[in-house]
């Protein structure tokens, strides 16, 4: 596996996502609405308070992501375009490792619109944005090889867009606790705290790195 | 090439029902004929070659330069033609520029190549696959029902495109309910049950 071919297989994935922009609209409309939500039911005063904003956040971020892979790998699926990738030498390896890497390109865009639709809409203060930006690069990192490897593991199922969530969202709890308390403390200027969740969150995102790659080329039989 | 291709006692088994038993396969320079009824394993025979199902038993041997074109055209949507075969031709270390010129051989013109594939009929989208034959220069080229969507210049010019593989003692393993005159100048034909 080379760096190269997996650049290649995440440009190939973005500029068939642009193509057919449909997974990225789909994530960036269900975080604005979940946000926008979230202020009317819980009330302004609720819903502005860190640690709530942060943890709506990132839950959304991680449903956003699960439908912007979901609808990359159908894209795959469709005419069997995977099976041309599949078939090439390393092509099982960059092929997980390159969706992983388009996801996170895919995820940065949504959580810098979602990101800056909380701002305005729940008037957040941000005390350490540069923390802020950290915490939120290296949350965006963390969800990929997660999501991929559980949408790899149910690739050829029917049920698979029910299975996926099911199968993610509990390995990447303690990705949403950090995620949730770094960026709780960037908004409320507790800079130690928003570095040691960072250091978590850089922790988590390489243990799923390595174990998806380990993992993900065999499953995808 | 002188490297062998082939199967050896290959047992592969799809939702607990076995579609090929201890099957033995070599496949020499030239062309390969897989026929049988529906059902019979054609496609599971070359999807087991190109290593898209795995063995239950058995091995499986074949060059790095494969080429499988399955009965879809594989191509990716929201990609023009052009980009999905510039993708492969990158992945794989061979020139891109040979894309252009191979798909207006099939019958694209630049034009046309530029369009998403989703935008193109089924008959330009196999041209489109089938213009990988050129571009990937595979040793092993698997070809599954490939005159599927073609029209009689099409199907024509893939004949031309396999003879020519074979004189370059490529070894070419096609699956196909049609075009018997393929068996004239097969060096086997494989007929499964």
């Amino acid at each position: 596996m080379t760096i190269g071919r997996i650049i290649l297989v995440a440009a190939r994935d973005l500029r068939a996502e642009r193509g057919q922009p449909d997974g990225l609209i789909a994530a960036v409309t269900f975080t604005a609405v979940l946000i926008l939500l979230e202020s009317l039911v819980v009330g302004p005063l609720t819903a502005r308070q860190p640690a709530i904003a942060a943890a709506l956040f990132w839950i959304a971020m991680s449903f956003a992501a699960i439908l912007a892979a979901a609808r990359s790998f159908d894209r795959d699926l469709e005419d069997d375009a995977i099976d041309a990738v599949l078939v090439l030498p390393g092509g099982r390896d960059a092929l997980f490792a390159g969706k992983a890497l388009a996801l996170a390109a895919t995820v940065a865009v949504v959580a810098a619109v979602g990101g800056a639709l909380s701002l305005v809409l729940l008037s957040l203060d941000v005390s350490l944005p540069l923390h802020l930006a950290l915490v939120t690069l290296l949350g965006v990192f963390a969800l990929p090889p997660v999501i991929v490897l559980d949408i790899v593991l149910a690739l050829r199922l029917r049920a698979r867009a029910a299975l996926v969530p099911i199968l993610a969202l509990p390995v990447l709890v303690p990705q949403l606790v950090a995620a949730s308390n770094g960026t709780a403390a960037a908004l409320t200027g507790d800079a130690t705290g928003a570095l040691a969740w960072s250091g978590l969150l850089l922790a988590f995102g390489i243990l799923y790195a390595v174990l998806g790659l380990a993992l993900g080329p065999a499953a995808i039989d | 090439m002188n490297s062998t291709a082939g199967l050896r006692g290959a047992t592969v088994v799809l939702d607990d029902r076995p579609i090929l038993r201890a099957f033995d396969l070599e496949i020499t320079p030239g062309v390969t004929v897989v026929r049988g009824p529906n059902g019979a394993g054609k496609t599971t025979l070359l999807r087991a070659l190109a290593g898209l199902v795995p063995l239950a038993a058995g091995t499986r041997e074949v060059p790095e330069a494969s080429l499988f074109i399955g009965q879809r055209p594989q191509l990716l949507r929201g990609l023009s033609a052009r980009d999905n075969l510039r993708f492969l031709a990158a992945f794989r270390g061979v020139p891109k520029d040979g894309v252009g010129p191979a798909l207006a051989v099939w019958g694209l013109d630049a034009r046309t190549a530029a369009r998403p594939v989703e935008t193109l009929s089924a008959g330009q989208r196999r041209r489109a696959a089938l213009a990988r034959i050129d571009v990937e220069r595979g040793d092993l080229v698997l070809l599954d029902e490939p005159f599927g969507d073609l029209d009689e210049d099409g199907g024509a010019h893939l004949l031309r495109a396999i003879r020519v593989l074979a004189g370059e003692r490529r070894r070419i393993v096609i699956a196909t309910h049609g075009r018997p005159q393929l068996d004239d100048f097969a060096n086997e034909v494989v007929r499964l049950a």
